[in-house]
């Protein structure tokens, strides 16, 4: 099926997300779309597959005008669309899934026609599926699979798949692109949505790509890796920028950390971290990441060993000794410990203001507010109490108030209770920082967002942690095993007794 | 949490000021209808200084003549306050006087205000005299009667116009009144050296000064005459111990505990407490242990209704009587016959608790023996035949001499004492 | 805040004076008094003539210093319940000046000067000792004011006994009164000194500035809202806590010295008047807003002095303008209450 999108437009408050986006994508293609965390794709997909609505613009399937209203709608039309985040029902069976995608068709559930179904389909892909297993027991790539099947039998003729690869193995990566290889010769569309280059070059037919909401090219194979890499991240900003950085000191060296708190102890950490980089830290709630991420701000006095901020020794200094060495803390409790309730936001940008003097200039910080209210999308006015902003402009406060420059930014869960959109643009805030040169470590419980964000990884469980591992090489269960303390051998880490 | 520390921090702020505002319910609907006076005034107590004599009283044809008083305290404390205030009421009913009062004079109590000030509001209301109650006004009374030279002024417990005395000034407007408590004192520690078993007296002091030393003293004077004269014994086996707690009543933090103190005095085989303090511990202390099966006895102080409280335990109280005094000061005011003199007034020695004669008294309580009753009543009478124990030989606490053998004690000797005498025990002056 | 919420807080404010009022009159007729006489009284005592009025004005100074300077601490999240012996500190500094300085060759002036400088020294000192007790203590400041009253009271009682003793007695009446070259000089006829009179009004208008208009203030304000934000945000938190001490005790300080050079002219053991609480109640009462210290410490003044003629006219106990100061202050905190819960609904 040919699908077309005409002069696409989506603003999320102030920030545009689509921004008049027309693109045309031939029956019987896998379509890439690419683009850096933030730019739109996200939107642009949940619109073709009526999670949302246009503010305004055209689709045509076939060259017809079609108004989707909603994800059945879409699927009624034959669009389907694979999640990030696998909409299933962990605590059913996999053919009860299967079955609840079906448009009911009378008041009893055909389920020896299902699992007949069932059967034939996951054949002819060559999946090999338990239609009786629990969903919560199978892995990432499983339920990928299971998806895509209930999305076949419901018919779909369009499939999009929102950064498929995140989680799953490097086998199942092969045989889901197979999958799509064959669907696409089957005359099925697809449309592959991902950031990572490397994946779209091998798989896709076309790419197009979208940088802050905007459409700003199409590629044909063969691909121009410097290219596309130009035209996701602006021209200002050449590839590979890290390795420049990597080169330089790090700019956040523990060596031989060793921390204690009532529950836990953890000893000997060593740790270089470049600039630009991002590393994330996981493991479950209290497994020594949050003290962790407070010993390299500062916070958390180390018992033993050095920390050192570029070339300043900062070992048992205090936090605004590291921030003066351009280190910043962001808490999760934003309210409770990021901001002050019952100032304003114009307040809180004189707080830390650098031009302090004796009296407070009111016009000078109506000005600056509004200036950062403009540069950080922040929905609210200069004189708003900081209680009456949502989360997501909070952690949007938050970081408009850090310093620029900064060499490193710690973060506690910087999207935690964030809509999706939030998420997207408080990353891509983030980011940016990164490619100016900030190191960023931070923690979070979403595994998603941890293998998503980071460079590298560092696995806390139970006081211990893990050397830095690459995140490119790390799947979902993978991660999830070291959290729940499986597989830690390999980093000959013994068990403490 | 903050918050709610606060909020319950400004709550209990609050209701304390309510509390302690309603606490004492004052609607005291004005008197007027006393029986009239019932005698004439008595005759004037011998051991007076030279006083113009005042004719009788005729009765008042004019409007009344109206004093004003300033407590110190509470006008119904049960103590030091309220003997003032019914001596005023004494005036009040003998005089055909008209007395208005303001109470809680002090700046605790009325912050920003000044005794001075708060007399002139007496005046706007038309006192011709004022009463200043307490020796925390004396600077203040001093003030006020140099600035209104027209009102006559009663400074009780003051000796600014003592013409010997060390702090005179001359304020012709300005009369000082004190009773001789120092015979009350005696009396109390007569008491307790004949009740005594274990020959310990423990005398629950308040601050150190002039008055409080010589009013220790005298208790002591008197219990070791009725110890060696009345009961024979040498003097060197009664111990008596003066425990100064600081204040004249308990600030927690500030002073020592009174009922710690008193407490202490009990546990260390102290069996009577002699009280100089303007609360009862003493008294309830010795009642607890009373109770609780020991002999422990104990002597209030100020106020004549004191042993109400404990009858059980209380050998009986000294307490002052202002009202003859006044009466006599404030009808010389109405009659044009005033003259300043600082009045250092005593006992009728004919009964020491005639309410129209004694400035001060002592009435025997209930846990008295007989057998010691009687001998109190003896001393009684030999102090009223001319018994005088402050004569010497005395030495004081570190040994220097005092009085000489056979030198009678002025009463500047006595109303400055500089130490506590030898055979006391306990601080003379304050730590330094 | 939306107008609205102005409006609905100025409302309540008005309902609890009413109702503060109300409740008065009821226990003005429980205790059978003539409601309506016994306010003309307070009127009459506290303006019924000029002197009168200046009285109220010499109670009021003392009471907006330590107002004003509650309202630092309140607003740096501190309950500096020592203002107590920050201002006997204060007089007993002052106290001890005036002795040195008194039979020196320095001319009065110089000494007053130096005299009350001293005194806030001395309040500043003390307030700074519960400010290092809470901040490398731990003790929290409730605990460690109250403590440091009790201290300052028993360093009073014992001067003026002790080594301050006058000659002859040593007496509840403070020590020997300085002489008349070392009061602060009064208006003819009057108690009211213009020298304490309009420092005190500097001071408020100086703390109104401070803590509007000021960096300083904003830290101050970011400290006492969210200490922890605050530092993380990067402000020097304990610092601003102990300056915002510092300040407020110079303020009791300067209170008590003027206790001393403008209205007592001696030490006396109940130096501090109770200033100390009535300006936690003001300050309280006026919840952050430095411009109402002003009017609110003036009505308390004014119901301290008129309410005297209570007991004097009325044979009524005359803590009745404590009863109505208490009431007012309950009804206020009822009815944020009764606020904050609508804003929430």
């Amino acid at each position: 099926m040919k699908v077309e999108l005409r002069h696409i437009h989506k603003h999320f408050g102030p920030v545009h997300a689509n921004n008049d986006i027309t693109l045309s994508i031939p029956a019987g293609t896998i379509q890439g779309l690419l683009g850096e965390n933030g730019a739109g794709k996200s939107t642009l997909m949940k619109i073709l597959s009526g999670f949302l609505r246009a503010d305004s613009g055209e689709i045509l399937l076939d060259d017809r005008r079609v108004i989707i209203r909603s994800p059945a709608d879409a699927i009624r039309h034959g669009i389907g669309m694979l999640h990030q985040d696998p909409l299933d029902f962990p605590p059913l069976r996999v053919i009860d899934n299967f079955l609840l995608g079906q448009q009911a068709k009378g008041i009893f559930l055909q389920r020896n026609q299902a699992l007949e179904a069932f059967q034939r389909l996951a054949q002819q892909y060559d999946f090999s599926l338990d239609p009786f297993a629990y969903v919560e027991n199978l892995t990432v790539g499983e339920r990928q699979q299971l998806e895509i099947l209930r999305l076949l039998w419901s018919g779909v003729r369009v499939l999009i798949l929102d950064e498929p690869t995140t989680g799953i193995s490097a086998a199942q990566k092969q045989k889901l692109f197979a999958t799509l290889r064959r669907l696409a010769e089957e005359g099925r569309t697809v449309i592959f949505v991902s950031h990572k280059l490397e994946e779209v070059e091998e798989l896709c037919h076309r790419v197009a790509v979208l940088r802050a909401g905007r459409l700003v090219g199409e590629m044909h194979p063969p691909y121009d890796t410097r290219k596309l890499v130009e035209m996701m991240f602006g021209r200002e900003i050449q590839a590979a920028p890290r390795a420049s950085f990597a080169a330089s000191i790090p700019v956040l060296r523990l060596q031989q950390m060793t921390l204690e708190d009532v529950r836990l102890r953890m000893t000997a950490v060593d740790l270089d971290v470049h600039a630009g980089e991002t590393i994330g830290l996981a493991g479950m709630e209290g497994s020594g990441q949050d003290l962790f991420l407070r010993a390299c701000a500062g916070l958390v006095r180390p018992v033993a060993g050095r920390v050192l901020v570029g070339e300043q020794d900062l070992t048992g200094k205090a936090y605004h000794a590291y921030k003066r060495a351009g280190v910043e803390f962001l808490p999760a409790a934003r309210l409770e410990e990021g901001l002050v309730p019952g100032l304003t936001l114009s307040e809180h940008f004189l707080l830390v203001s650098e031009r302090q003097g004796f009296f407070l200039q009111r016009a000078y910080a109506q000005r600056l507010a509004e200036e950062q209210i403009a540069l950080y999308n922040i929905k609210g006015r200069p004189h708003s109490p900081v209680e009456s902003l949502s989360g997501g402009n909070q952690q949007r406060a938050l970081l408009a108030l850090l310093r620029q420059p900064l060499s490193l930014l710690l973060l506690e869960h910087p999207t935690r209770g964030l809509d999706v959109e939030s998420s997207i643009y408080i990353w891509s805030l983030l980011k940016e920082r990164c490619r100016q040169g900030t190191a960023i470590l931070f923690i979070s419980s979403d595994l998603e967002e941890i293998l998503q964000y980071s460079d590298r990884v560092l696995v806390f469980f139970s006081g211990k942690v893990s050397p830095p591992l690459e995140a490119s090489a790390l799947s979902v269960e993978e991660l999830g095993g070291l959290i729940g303390g499986k597989g830690w051998e390999k980093f000959g880490v013994q068990r403490e007794s | 949490m903050r918050k709610s520390l606060f909020t319950v921090f400004a709550f209990v702020l609050g209701l304390s000021l309510i509390l302690s505002a309603c606490a004492p319910k004052t609607p005291t609907p004005a008197p007027a209808t006393q029986a009239p006076a019932t005698q004439p005034p008595a005759t004037e107590a011998p051991t007076q200084p030279p006083a113009p004599t005042v004719a009788p009283t005729e009765a008042p044809t004019q409007a009344p003549f109206v004093f004003g008083m300033l407590l110190v305290g509470p006008y119904n404390d049960r103590g030091w306050s309220q003997a003032h205030y019914e001596a005023g009421k004494y005036v009040e009913q003998k005089l055909g006087a008209k007395m208005i009062y303001l109470d809680k004079v002090n700046p605790a109590d009325r912050p920003g205000t000044t005794a001075s000030q708060l007399a002139e509001e007496l005046v706007a209301q038309g006192a011709r005299l004022i009463i200043f109650n307490s020796d925390d006004m004396k600077d203040e009374s001093t003030k006020f009667a140099q600035e209104h030279p027209d009102v006559f002024v009663i400074m009780a417990s003051g000796d600014q116009v003592w013409k010997e005395g060390k702090a005179y000034t001359e304020i012709p407007n300005m009369i000082n009144i004190m009773g001789r408590m120092e015979y009350g004192k005696m009396i109390a520690g007569c008491a307790a050296a004949l009740t005594t078993q274990t020959g310990k007296i423990g005398y629950l002091g308040p601050l150190i000064n002039d008055e409080t030393r010589r009013l220790a003293a005298s208790a002591y004077l008197g219990a070791r005459y009725c110890w060696t004269k009345y009961l024979g014994k040498d003097a060197r086996d009664l111990a008596f111990k003066v425990s100064w707690i600081g204040f004249w009543f308990n600030i927690p933090g500030v002073t020592d505990d009174p009922t710690k103190v008193a407490d202490d005095f009990i546990n260390s085989g102290y069996d009577v407490i002699i009280s100089g303090i303007d609360t009862t511990e003493a008294l309830t202390q010795a009642k607890k242990a009373h109770d609780a099966g020991k002999a422990v006895w104990a002597i209030p102080y100020d106020f004549i209704g004191a042993c109400e409280e404990a009858p059980d335990v209380c050998l009986g109280v000294p307490y002052f009587n202002w009202g003859p005094e006044y009466l006599k000061a404030i009808k010389a005011a109405a009659e044009g016959t005033w003259q300043s003199q600082f009045v250092w007034a005593g006992p009728d020695w004919k009964d020491i608790n005639n309410p129209d004669t004694s400035a001060v008294g002592f009435v025997k309580g209930k846990a008295l023996s007989e057998n010691a009753a009687r001998m109190v009543d003896q001393f009684i009478s030999e102090l009223a035949g001319g018994l005088n124990l402050w004569v010497g030989p005395l030495k004081l606490q570190d040994g220097t001499e005092y009085l000489k053998e056979g030198e009678v004690a002025t009463d500047q000797q006595i109303w400055y004492l500089p130490q506590l005498l030898e055979g006391m025990e306990g601080q003379s002056v304050p730590q330094q | 805040m939306k107008r609205e919420q102005i409006g609905l807080s100025l409302g309540l404010r008005l309902l609890a004076i009413l109702l503060a009022l109300l409740f008065t009159v009821m226990v003005l007729l429980l205790s059978g008094a003539p409601p309506l006489e016994a306010f003309r009284q307070i009127v009459l005592g506290a303006f019924g003539s000029y002197k009168r009025f200046t009285d109220v004005l010499v109670s009021w100074v003392p009471l907006l210093l330590v107002s004003s300077g509650l309202l630092i601490t309140f607003t740096a999240g501190l309950w500096n319940i020592g203002i107590e012996g920050q201002i006997t500190l204060g007089a007993i500094a002052t106290t001890w000046a005036l002795r040195l300085l008194q039979d020196s060759t320095f001319p009065p002036a110089l000494s007053l000067l130096l005299a009350t400088l001293a005194g806030m020294l001395g309040g500043a000192i003390w307030a700074l000792l519960a400010g290092a007790l809470k901040t490398f203590g731990g003790v929290n400041e409730i605990f460690g004011g109250l403590g440091l009253n009790f201290v300052a009271t028993a360093l009073t009682l014992w001067l003026i006994f002790g080594p301050w003793k006058r000659p002859g007695i040593g007496s509840m009446s403070g020590t020997e009164p300085f002489p008349q070259a070392l009061w602060l000089p009064v208006l003819p006829g009057l108690r009211l000194s213009l020298w304490a009179l309009v420092p005190g009004l500097l001071a408020w208008g100086m703390v109104f500035l401070l803590l509007s208009n000021t960096y300083f203030g904003l830290r101050l304000k970011a400290v006492g809202k969210n200490l922890r934000a605050a530092y993380l945000l990067g402000v020097p938190t304990w610092q601003h806590m102990m300056l915002a001490f510092l300040l407020c005790g110079a303020l009791g300080g300067l209170a008590g010295s003027f206790q001393v050079t403008a209205v007592y002219h001696r030490l006396i053991p109940a130096i501090s008047s109770g200033y100390g609480y009535l300006g936690l109640l003001v300050a309280m009462l006026v919840n952050f807003q430095t411009l109402w210290v002003a009017p609110v410490a003036f009505f308390f003044a004014a119901l301290n002095l008129g309410s005297i003629q209570l007991p004097i006219v009325l044979k009524l106990d005359s803590s009745l303008s404590g009863v109505i100061q208490g009431v007012l202050v309950l009804f206020v905190l009822l009815l944020d209450g009764v606020r904050r819960r609508m804003e929430r609904g």
